[in-house]
C-alpha cells in the first residue's frame, strides 16, 4: 500500500458521468446509465455511482449520487416533513417506519416519478463540495484513506494545481486494500 | 426611558448569545413588543401570608403589574404584568424523590430571575430539576404573552405567546407560539408552533402537532408584530375589567363566597356566577354568569363565561370554557380554548381530560362523553372522532398508536395514570378535598393574605426602575 497514490487508482474525469449545469433529474440518470454501459468491466469490477454537475467553464460545481437521486424522488410535502422530524422528539425508529408505512399507502413515493424526474433541475439536488472532499493527485493512499473515513465520504474530487482531473472511488480504494491484505497473506 | 431601554437591550443581547445555535434573533420581537411606556405607569403587588416564606429581592428590574408570593430574587430584567407565584416551591426539611434518590432539601427553595424579560407570564409550581432543586431559575429568557413557565427552570430561551413549558429544564431553546412542552429537559432545540409534546424517557411518548393554516386561524404570531387572532384578542377584549380591579384600593369580597373558598381580589367576578365551598379563584382569573361547584378552580389567566362545573373541575392556568357544561372531575388543561355557543353548547361529561392547548370551538352541540380524553382542535362531531379516545381505550395501548395528528409510543395506562395522578395532585393542593379541619390546601391558606404595592422611579435617570428593595420577615 507504500507505494500507491492517489493517481494510481482515481477514474479519469472523461471516464466519469457528467451534466452541465441546469439539466434536469432524469438528464443525469440517463447519463449515468450510459457510462455505465460503456464501462470497462474487466478492469475495473465497480460501476459508477454518481454524476457530476459541471458549471458553463467545464467546473465541477457539485455531485449527485444515487442516494440524493432517491432523496429528490422522496415527496416534500407538510406531512413528509413531519414525520422525518418525529426522531426530534425522542420516538424510536420503528414508529416512524410504521408512519411511513401508512403515508405511503395513502400517499405513494414513486407516482408520477417521470413527471417529476423531468421538472427536477440537478443543482437543486445536488452535493456541493467540501474542502475536505478534494485531494491532490499525488497524495499518497494512505492518507487518501484517513480522508475518505473521517469525512466519511463514497469518493474525493482528484486535483492537479486547480484543475479536477479525476475521481477517488472508496470502491477502488476497498479493491485496492482487499488484494492487499490477499498478498499479504499469500507472503505469510 | 434610558435605563429601561439599556436593560431591554442587554437582555436582547444575552438572550441571543445563548440562541445563536439555533439561528434566531430576538431583537424583532422584543423591539415592537416592550412596552416601555407603560412599564412607568403600572404598581408591582405582593402578597404575605403565614404559609409562605417571605423573601422578596428586586433589584435593577421593571415589575410593572406583576405579582409575586414567595420567596423571589428579581434581578436585571423586565417583568411586566406577569405573576411569580411562589406557593409551591419546596420546603427546608422536605424530601425530594427523583427515581431511586431521596435527595433531602436543605433550604426553602426560592425563584431567581435573572436577565430576562417576562410578559404576561405565569410562573408556577417549583424545580423539578434533581440537579436545582433550591433554585428555580429563570436566566436570560424571554418570555411573550399568556405564556407559562410551570416547575420549569430556564437558561437561554425564547418562549412563544400562549406556550407553556411544563416541569422541564430548558436549555437554550425555542419554544413556539400555542406549544405545550413537557419532557423532562430539553436543550438547543426550536419547536415549531402548535405543538404538544409530552414525554416520559422510558414510559411514554405523546406528540400533537396542528396545522400552520388551522392554528394560524386561531393564534398568530410573527417577528415585528403582536400577537394575532381570535384567542389573544378574546384576552385582550376584557383587560379593561382587570384595570378597574387593579386600579381600586379595596375590594369588598361577594358575600356569598363560602368560608371555604378563596376568592384572590385580583380576580374579575361578574354577575350571577356562583362560588361554592373549597373552590380556588386566582388572580387574573375572569369569571362571568357561570356556576363553580364543590372544589372547582380557576387558575390565573382563566376565564370561565356562562358555563357550569360541576365540581372538582380543574381548568389550570389559561384555561378558558365559554358557553359549556362540565361534569364532575373533569380537566381543562393548560391555555385550552373551549368556546360552545349559546345556541351551541358544549358538554363534558365527567372525569373527561381535555389535554393542555386544546381548542374546541363548534357551532354545532356537541357533547364529549364521559371519561374521555380529548387533544388537538375539535370543530364539529367529525373532528372529535380523530382527536378523543374513552380513557380505557387510551389505556389499552401498549407499544404504539397514531390517529389524526396525533401520535403516540409506549404505555396509555402509564400515561392515562400519570394524568389521573396529577389531577388529583392539583385538587388536593388546591384544597377541594378540605374537610373543614384536615386537607388544607391553596383555596384554604390563600385567604389570610394581605397585599403591598411598589413603584418605580417617575423621573429622571433611572425613570421606570424600581429600586433595590429586600423585603424579609
Amino acid at each position: 500500500m507504500n507505494n500507491f497514490i492517489v493517481k494510481d487508482l482515481m477514474v479519469p474525469l472523461s471516464e466519469y458521468a457528467t451534466v452541465q449545469e441546469g439539466s434536469t433529474l432524469f438528464e443525469a440518470v440517463l447519463a449515468l446509465e450510459k457510462i455505465q454501459e460503456e464501462f470497462d468491466r474487466e478492469h475495473a469490477p465497480y460501476q459508477h455511482r454518481a454524476v457530476l454537475i459541471l458549471n458553463r467553464n467545464k467546473k465541477v460545481i457539485g455531485k449527485l449520487s444515487q442516494l440524493g437521486v432517491l432523496r429528490a424522488i422522496l415527496p416534500q410535502n407538510e406531512r413528509n416533513q413531519q414525520i422525518e422530524d418525529i426522531s426530534r422528539f425522542g420516538f424510536s425508529a420503528g414508529l416512524t417506519n410504521s408512519l411511513r408505512e401508512k403515508n405511503r399507502l395513502e400517499e405513494g413515493i414513486l407516482n408520477d416519478i417521470y413527471k417529476k424526474a423531468v421538472l427536477m433541475k440537478v443543482e437543486d439536488y445536488m452535493q456541493t463540495l467540501s474542502e475536505g472532499e478534494y485531494v491532490d493527485e499525488n497524495t499518497s493512499l494512505d492518507t487518501a484513506i484517513y480522508q475518505l473515513v473521517t469525512g466519511t465520504h463514497l469518493s474525493l474530487i482528484v486535483t492537479r494545481r486547480d484543475e479536477i482531473i479525476g475521481l477517488l472511488r472508496m470502491s477502488d480504494v476497498f479493491a485496492a486494500v482487499f488484494h492487499a491484505m490477499k498478498s499479504g497473506e499469500l507472503t505469510e | 426611558m434610558q435605563a429601561l431601554e439599556k436593560l431591554r437591550d442587554r437582555i436582547i443581547q444575552r438572550v441571543n448569545i445563548n440562541l445563536r445555535e439555533l439561528g434566531f434573533d430576538v431583537t424583532p420581537y422584543m423591539h415592537e413588543l416592550t412596552p416601555i411606556k407603560q412599564m412607568v405607569k403600572f404598581y408591582a403587588f405582593y402578597g404575605i401570608t403565614p404559609h409562605h416564606p417571605l423573601n422578596f429581592q428586586f433589584t435593577h428590574s421593571n415589575l410593572a403589574g406583576s405579582y409575586f408570593l414567595g420567596r423571589c430574587r428579581v434581578t436585571n430584567s423586565l417583568l411586566y404584568k406577569s405573576d411569580i407565584r411562589g406557593d409551591e416551591l419546596k420546603k427546608e426539611g422536605s424530601v425530594f424523590q427523583f427515581q431511586q434518590f431521596e435527595i433531602p432539601i436543605n433550604r426553602d427553595e426560592h425563584i431567581d430571575i435573572e436577565d430576562s424579560f417576562l410578559i404576561k407570564t405565569l410562573v408556577h409550581n417549583y424545580s423539578h430539576d434533581p440537579e436545582t432543586l433550591e433554585k428555580f431559575f429563570i436566566k436570560d429568557t424571554i418570555s411573550m404573552h399568556y405564556a407559562n413557565i410551570h416547575g420549569s427552570p430556564s437558561d437561554g430561551c425564547f418562549l412563544g405567546p400562549f406556550s407553556t413549558v411544563d416541569l422541564t429544564t430548558m436549555h437554550d431553546c425555542v419554544v413556539g407560539t400555542f406549544s405545550y412542552i413537557q419532557a423532562g429537559e430539553i436543550s438547543h432545540i426550536k419547536v415549531d408552533p402548535g405543538t404538544v409534546w409530552i414525554r416520559s424517557s422510558d414510559k411514554f411518548n405523546f406528540l400533537y402537532r396542528y396545522e400552520k393554516n388551522h392554528l394560524d386561524n386561531y393564534i398568530n404570531f410573527t417577528a415585528g408584530n403582536r400577537p394575532k387572532g381570535p384567542l389573544f384578542d378574546f384576552v385582550e377584549d376584557r383587560k379593561k375589567d382587570f384595570e378597574q380591579i387593579f386600579a381600586m384600593v379595596n375590594i369588598d369580597p361577594p358575600r356569598s363566597v363560602p368560608g371555604s373558598a378563596s376568592l384572590d381580589r385580583y380576580a374579575v367576578i361578574k354577575p350571577h356566577t356562583n362560588i361554592s365551598e373549597n373552590v380556588l379563584v386566582a388572580q387574573r382569573a375572569y369569571l362571568q354568569n357561570s356556576w363553580l361547584g364543590k372544589g372547582a378552580n380557576a387558575q390565573e389567566n382563566c376565564y370561565i363565561i356562562n358555563s357550569r362545573l360541576e365540581g372538582f373541575d380543574i381548568t389550570a392556568h389559561g384555561g378558558k370554557i365559554i358557553e359549556a357544561d362540565l361534569g364532575k372531575k373533569v380537566f381543562v388543561g393548560f391555555n385550552s380554548f373551549l368556546r360552545g355557543r349559546p345556541d351551541a353548547r358544549l358538554t363534558v361529561g365527567k372525569e373527561s381530560i381535555i389535554m393542555p392547548h386544546t381548542i374546541i370551538d363548534i357551532s354545532d352541540p356537541l357533547t364529549i362523553p364521559p371519561n374521555h380524553i380529548v387533544w388537538g382542535l375539535v370543530r364539529n362531531k367529525h373532528d372529535l372522532e380523530t382527536s378523543s379516545m374513552p380513557l380505557s381505550d387510551f389505556s389499552a395501548i401498549e407499544k404504539k398508536f397514531s390517529l389524526g395528528n396525533m401520535i403516540f409510543e409506549g404505555s396509555g395506562a402509564s400515561f392515562v395514570s400519570a394524568l389521573q395522578h396529577r389531577i388529583e395532585h392539583i385538587l388536593e393542593a388546591n384544597g377541594a378535598f378540605f374537610n373543614g379541619a384536615e386537607n388544607k390546601g391553596h383555596a384554604q391558606k390563600n385567604q389570610s393574605i394581605s397585599f403591598n404595592t411598589i413603584q418605580p422611579y417617575p423621573m429622571g435617570k433611572l425613570k421606570g426602575l424600581y429600586p433595590s428593595i429586600i423585603i424579609q420577615p
